[in-house]
């Protein structure tokens, strides 16, 4: 446990710095978003009240008070997450790439650690899920700062004001990264971990058999991938919708779970006795 | 430990963001408005079993994010939007009753309420089931089941459509057990030598063998053509009782194409009744009866109620009109609002010699109705109004719809 | 005591090992030699647990690896095995953080003896400090074997001398040693023990001091008897 500890922070500490890079990208993208929407908006505000002597009441009825969501359906908002996204994805597997390739042999200093070498797989996991949460826990402190920056813009009477929550619940894509209860977050992101595990399996199974591991990597995923969605498709082709939603639900849970029971195991397997320089 | 910062910090700052939002999400679910049905005149206790379903829409924001309610007399419950409730779904009351009195029993069911028939007996329920073919649906088959309620058994099987090869597709519409003799209704679309055909088709299956003893077309009309068009209407009953006619309704309209705009006139309206037991047809005529196609005419069994709205939605014309005797009893309306901005209408339905009319309908512009009236006499025993508890925010804007009125 | 034991290695269709059996003891220094390409950092490795074979047996001191095995033994490849960004102290600290044997008195002395700075980043080190570097952090260790993959290749000759040094001090004494090389030269008179490998096999294991003694040949000479015959 104390080496797990040890090997996170280390594994932290090693994407500290392209974690800070894609905060400061995002901070600073989406202020510069909430700038530009909001000017966009007075501008407008302004040709159709002083140039075309529309009154106020009759400007806000046709065209409606700017709210958050505007700057949030922005590509200056959007657009950082995307990059995050991508970063982090990119992320799953550069965490394992970067300790073969090039000059660098630290994989060997990695496996030659006296622990298990499951803490590595371990460590490597968490590192990728604090990311992802990390960067979502910051949006959620960026958000209200933003919201203040709008407010200071554009005039109360032209504002319609909406919470963190409240604007987070009325994007879709938002509330899935952001869910708005404990079970949702819970389901959501071990999801997620589900999914990364299964990826990170497919890239030790590269690491231990090279090209045939690609493919053995690929079915390995298809394969947990049809374990995992088989009582959903029992239940769409087989029992004709005999389960009960709720029902379907626990089920693909225990199902998640044995799928990540197994990922793990198999990446113990191939740690300890299949893996290669 | 100074190696440690970033991780450490990162960590804080995680558990306090997302342990923040979680609190203010949690709070802020507790901030939907609540709608109560305001007494206008009559006697409050009559809406005591009614409840209302629909969603409600802030619309504020242009945020329009649905959440599901229930209005009742003792005021609303919003389903939250979670996760969780999404999966498990929202069924109507009378499918979600079902599910949690007979559990087994409704596994694997749609939950389409026309689905199901219940009675003191048996719970039955009949749905068509179907292969995928290319370019149309084939092997039309019934998938029944029927519980006793008195020993617990349940009896499913499927049976063949009869002439499955010339039917487009079929529809179960309605549910009727007959002393031992299973009656489906069903809509189906019938293609004839490229022409097609709506038909009110009736298959009466004989529980003890499982067989279909007799099936015939109801009625049948044209697929909309090119001057005329066709609508046929099963009158709406309540799936817990068991009725011996059904009640049809076809209605003839001549298409007027003008240079500016296409319209519609009702030339012909036509009232059948069909008896399930002797499988007679019969005519019923009620002069000066033009029914609008809102589907708010109701047959409880013995009476059926003609509902329609007068041209401009101001009234709900009623006319009751008895089975067993064969005429009409005395005409009523009942006063709306009259909204004009209203698009949903209203709901309808009659239990216990009550109707119940309820709008579908509500913004803070636009006033709904809820109405109980005693379905023969016409007399108004409750009329009330759907509103917000409290003082609503000055710049509140909100959207609500009823989709589901329901009488325990 | 460290036991291989027929040990066989494919990569792909291509037999890298075909059954290579010896052992090396503590207190000895055993050197494996052959040509390059013969398998030699194959074996290290799959002492190491960083690449598996397909049959055959090793045994540490008695017992098949596990992780408990890394305090016991360690490995030095010919590439460092730390994250170039690090400095010499960090490279120190995350091992002092990872091992209980990490001694850092002996590191420290290994610094001294080696004229390293401990705050010079990895990556700027020249080629011979590297190897220093590498050699240090495997040699602070309380350890009781220790293998060296080509500690001489690549490495300019006051770097060869001095790290040729540390295996004559106290820094090596008492402990296995198992190193590779293509070039037998400049350490021929550190040797106790020699397993001369070719094609996947090895060829002859032998003792350097007896042969000099009873039959009065150096390495070389029966290097040059094994491979010209």
């Amino acid at each position: 446990m104390k080496k797990y500890i040890k090997l996170l922070n280390f594994e932290f500490n090693r994407i500290a710095k392209l974690f800070v890079v894609l905060l400061g990208i995002t901070f600073v993208t989406q202020i510069i978003g909430v700038i530009v929407v909001s000017k966009n908006y007075l501008n407008m505000a302004n040709e159709q009240i002083y140039d075309e002597r529309i009154n106020k009441v009759q400007f806000l009825e046709t065209y409606g008070q700017m709210s958050f969501l505007q700057v949030v359906r922005s590509l200056w908002f959007v657009g950082p997450i995307a990059l995050c996204l991508a970063g982090v994805a990119l992320y799953i597997f550069l965490i394992w790439y970067r300790d073969w390739v090039g000059k660098n042999t630290f994989i060997y200093r990695l496996l030659m650690l006296p622990t298990t070498r499951l803490n590595i797989f371990y460590a490597k996991i968490t590192t990728i899920m604090i990311m992802t949460i990390g960067l979502v826990s910051f949006q959620l402190i960026f958000l209200p700062i933003e919201i203040l920056v709008m407010n200071s813009m554009v005039p109360n009477e032209f504002r319609a004001d909406l919470s963190v929550v409240e604007i987070v619940t009325s994007i879709l894509e938002l509330s899935i990264i952001i869910p708005g209860s404990v079970v949702e977050l819970i389901l959501f992101y071990g999801a997620g971990l589900l999914v990364v595990s299964i990826l990170f399996t497919g890239i030790l199974m590269e690491r231990s058999f090279r090209w045939k591991g690609i493919f053995a990597g690929l079915i390995y995923s298809a394969l947990a991938v049809v374990i995992l969605i088989s009582p959903l498709l029992l239940q769409e082709f087989v029992l004709n919708g005999y389960f009960y939603p709720s029902e379907l639900l626990v089920l693909e849970i225990v199902m998640g779970l044995i799928v990540l029971g197994a990922t793990i195991w198999m990446s113990g397997f191939l740690l300890r006795k299949k893996i290669t320089v | 430990m100074k190696k440690y910062w970033k991780f450490a910090a990162t960590i804080v700052v995680i558990v306090l963001s997302i342990g923040t939002y979680q609190v203010n999400s949690a709070k802020s679910a507790k901030q939907y408005p609540e709608f109560v049905i305001k007494t206008l005149s009559g006697d409050a206790n009559e809406i005591k079993p009614l409840v209302l379903e629909g969603a409600y829409t802030d619309t504020t924001a242009m945020n329009y994010v649905n959440t599901n309610l229930k209005i009742a007399s003792d005021g609303s419950t919003f389903t939250n939007r979670s996760f969780l409730n999404q999966v498990i779904g929202q069924p109507p009351t009378m499918i979600k009753e079902l599910q949690e009195e007979y559990r087994t029993f409704m596994r694997g069911k749609t939950s389409q309420v026309s689905s199901f028939f219940e009675d003191n007996q048996i719970l039955a329920y009949a749905d068509i089931d179907f292969n995928m073919g290319s370019l149309r649906l084939r092997d039309f088959k019934f998938d029944i089941s029927v519980l006793s309620k008195v020993d617990g058994h349940t009896e499913s099987f499927t049976v063949e459509v009869p002439d499955s090869g010339e039917l487009e597709d079929v529809y179960v519409e309605d549910i009727q057990m007959i002393e031992g003799e299973l009656n489906l209704i069903t809509q189906n679309i019938r293609e004839n030598n490229d022409d097609f055909f709506d038909e009110k088709h009736i298959y009466t299956i004989d529980m003890a063998n499982q067989k279909i003893i007799n099936h015939e077309a109801i009625i049948k009309v044209p697929h909309g053509q090119d001057d005329k068009s066709f609508d046929v209407q099963l009158i709406r009953t309540s799936p817990k009782k068991a009725n011996e006619h059904l009640i049809i309704v076809k209605t003839e309209r001549k298409v007027i194409k003008d240079a500016e705009s296409i319209r519609e006139e009702v030339i012909n309206q036509e009232i059948l009744s069909y008896n399930l037991a002797t499988k007679k047809k019969e005519r019923i005529t009620v002069p000066d009866l033009r029914l609008d196609e809102n589907q708010l005419s109701f047959f409880d069994g013995s009476t059926i109620y003609f509902m329609t709205l007068d041209g401009v939605g101001q009234k709900l014309v009623v006319t009751p009109y008895s089975l067993a005797d064969n005429q009409i009893e005395s005409a009523f309306n009942l006063q709306l609002f009259g909204e004009k901005d209203i698009v949903y209408g209203q709901m309808t339905t009659v239990k216990d010699g009550k109707l119940y009319v309820a709008s579908s309908q509500m913004t803070p512009k636009i006033k709904a109705d809820v109405i109980v009236a005693d379905a023969r006499s016409g007399e108004t025993l409750f009329k009330g109004q759907l509103a917000l508890e409290g003082s609503p925010k000055e710049k509140a804007n909100f959207e609500l719809y009823i989709n589901e009125m329901y009488v325990n | 005591m460290i036991e291989v034991k027929a040990v066989e290695k494919n990569y792909g269709s291509k037999k890298i090992l075909k059954g290579v059996s010896f052992t090396a003891n503590k207190g000895e220094i055993t050197c494996l030699i052959g040509i390059n390409g013969v398998g030699k950092t194959t074996i290290l490795n799959a002492i190491m647990a960083l690449t598996p074979i397909n049959s055959g047996q090793i045994l540490i001191g008695g017992e098949p690896i596990d992780k408990h095995t890394f305090e016991k033994i360690t490995f030095i490849p010919d590439a460092i095995t730390m994250l170039p960004h690090m400095t010499i102290a960090e490279a120190m600290e995350f091992m002092n953080d990872f091992y209980t044997g990490w001694n850092q008195r002996r590191a420290t002395e290994l610094l001294g003896f080696f004229r390293l700075n401990p705050s010079d980043k990895i990556s700027s080190l020249s080629k011979g400090n590297t190897a220093k570097v590498n050699l240090l952090l495997g040699l602070a260790l309380d350890v009781d074997y220790v293998l060296m993959d080509e500690p001489f290749s690549g490495i300019d000759m006051f770097s060869r001398e001095e790290i040729a040094n540390v295996f004559t001090s106290h820094l090596i004494e008492n402990r296995g040693v198992i190193l590779t090389t293509h070039e037998i030269g400049d350490i021929e008179h550190l040797i106790d023990k020699v397993v001369l490998l070719d094609d996947g096999m090895v060829t002859k294991e032998f003792n350097a001091e007896e042969v000099r003694e009873t039959e009065g040949k150096s390495v070389i000479d029966v290097m040059r008897e094994v491979y010209q015959r």
